[in-house]
C-alpha cells in the first residue's frame, strides 16, 4: 500500500509555513486534512524565528500550541506524529527524536498555583477581561536528547531534560529529570531499567 | 465474506484516500473514514477483518507489512491508535474508548545507532514509513472486554474475557479473565462476578 499521492497533497509547503518557521531540506509537516484544524491553528508566537526544524523530519499530524514569547527548536530525522507541542518559553528536541500519538509536551502551567491568583487569571482568560492583563505562571524549558525515543499517550511536563538515548514508555507521565540511556514508565514515570 | 477485487472509497469520506482490497468485512459493519488506512500497509491476505456488527471510527491502523487486525463481532473501535506487525485480535463485543494504544510491536530497533539509520533510511522514502525492526509479539483482547478511554496495551498483552480497563491505565502484563485493572503500571483492583 502505498499513500503518496493522496498524502502528499496533505502537506504543508513552505510557502504556507508562518514566516517566522524554518524548515531544513526534506522535512514534511502533515495535518492540512483534519477539519478546521491545523497545525498553526494556535501558533502566536512573535519570536524570530519562533520554530526552527531541521533536515529529514517526519511531523505527521503535530499541533504547535504556541504563546508569543515561545520557542520550538527539533533537530534532524525526528519522527513525530500527532502530538501536542504546549509551549510559553521553549521546548527544545534534539536529534533522532521519535514521539509517538498523543504525547503532550508542555514548558508552562498556563495558569498560576495560588487560588486567588487564579481568579483574577480566570477573569483575564473570559470575555470580561477587556485587555486586563494575564497574571503569571510558572514556566521552565523542557529539553529532550538526542536519540530519545517517546511512546505514545505520554506526558512531559515543565522543567523536564531527558537525557540522550532514554526510552520513554507508552502512557508515562514524566514530572522529573530522565538519566541518559533510562527506561521509563509508570505516571509517575519512574526508572525501570536501562537501554 | 470476501476481500474486495481493488481498494475502494467509502461514502461521504472527508479523507480522500480508499478502503485497500485486502479488508474484509461481514456486512453490516460500520467503517467511518479511509483516514483509518493513511498509515496500513499489510500484505496480509487479511489484513483487516471485521465482524457482523462491527464498528470503526477515527481510529489508525498503521499496520505493517505481515500485520493484520481482527476485529470480532459488535466490536466498538472509536478513535483508537493500532500498530500492528504480527496480529491483535479484538473479540467479540469489546468495547474500547477514545485515544486507546494497541501496539504488538515498538517497530524500531532499541539499538541508538540502528535506530539512527532506520530514521535516515525513512526520510529518503517518499511516505516516510519506518521499517519493521523489532520483534512483534500479538496482542489478544478477549471477548466482551472494555478498555477505557487513553489506556495503551503494550506488545504480547493478553486481556482475558470480560475484564474492564480503567481509563488510561498502561497494561504491561496479562489480565485474567474477569479482571478489573487500573493504574500505570496497570494492576488487577477487583474480581467481577461471572
Amino acid at each position: 500500500m502505498s499513500r503518496t499521492a493522496e498524502h502528499q497533497s496533505l502537506c504543508w509547503t513552505p510557502d504556507q509555513l508562518p514566516p517566522n518557521v524554518r524548515m531544513g531540506a526534506n522535512s514534511v509537516i502533515t495535518g492540512n486534512y483534519l477539519p478546521g484544524d491545523h497545525p498553526f491553528k494556535r501558533f502566536r508566537s512573535r519570536r524570530q524565528p519562533a520554530i526552527v526544524i531541521g533536515e529529514g523530519c517526519m511531523l505527521n499530524g503535530l499541533y504547535f500550541n504556541m504563546g508569543e514569547e515561545a520557542r520550538i527548536e527539533i533537530g534532524n530525522y525526528c519522527h513525530i506524529s500527532e502530538a501536542f507541542l504546549l509551549s510559553e518559553l521553549q521546548i527544545q528536541i534534539g536529534n533522532y527524536v521519535m514521539v509517538g500519538w498523543h504525547t503532550t509536551l508542555t514548558d508552562a502551567d498556563f495558569h498560576p498555583v495560588s487560588p486567588d491568583d487564579r481568579i483574577l487569571d480566570a477573569i483575564a482568560c473570559s470575555p470580561l477581561a477587556h485587555g486586563q492583563p494575564r497574571t503569571g505562571f510558572a514556566r521552565k524549558p523542557v529539553i529532550i536528547e538526542d536519540d530519545v525515543w517517546i511512546g505514545p499517550n505520554v506526558t512531559i511536563l515543565k522543567g523536564v531534560r531527558i537525557g540522550e538515548g532514554a526510552f520513554i514508555e507508552p502512557g508515562s507521565v514524566v514530572v522529573r529529570d530522565v538519566p541518559p540511556h533510562a527506561r521509563v514508565l509508570g505516571n509517575p514515570a519512574q526508572v525501570i531499567g536501562e537501554i | 465474506m470476501n476481500a474486495a477485487a481493488a481498494p475502494w472509497t467509502l461514502p461521504d469520506d472527508w479523507y480522500p484516500g480508499t478502503v485497500p482490497s485486502n479488508v474484509c468485512l461481514s456486512e453490516p459493519v460500520y467503517l467511518g473514514t479511509s483516514y483509518s488506512f493513511h498509515a496500513y500497509r499489510s500484505g496480509a491476505s487479511v489484513g483487516l477483518r471485521m465482524g457482523r456488527g462491527a464498528s470503526l471510527d477515527k481510529t489508525v491502523l498503521d499496520v505493517g507489512p505481515a500485520g493484520r487486525v481482527i476485529l470480532g463481532e459488535c466490536a466498538f473501535v472509536s478513535s483508537a491508535r493500532i500498530m500492528c506487525d504480527s496480529e491483535v485480535e479484538i473479540g467479540d463485543f469489546t468495547l474500547i474508548g477514545w485515544s486507546v494504544v494497541i501496539m504488538d510491536s515498538y517497530r524500531v530497533p532499541k539499538d541508538v545507532a540502528m535506530r539512527r539509520q532506520a530514521l535516515e533510511r525513512s526520510a529518503m522514502t517518499p511516505d516516510r514509513q519506518l521499517e519493521i525492526a523489532a520483534e512483534a509479539r500479538p496482542v489478544r483482547i478477549g471477548r466482551n472486554v472494555w478498555i477505557g478511554f487513553e489506556a495503551v496495551i503494550l506488545p504480547g498483552v493478553t486481556i482475558g474475557e470480560g475484564g474492564v480497563i480503567g481509563a488510561r491505565s498502561v497494561v504491561v502484563e496479562n489480565v485474567p479473565p474477569f479482571s478489573v485493572v487500573a493504574g500505570n503500571p496497570a494492576r488487577v483492583v477487583r474480581v467481577l462476578p461471572r
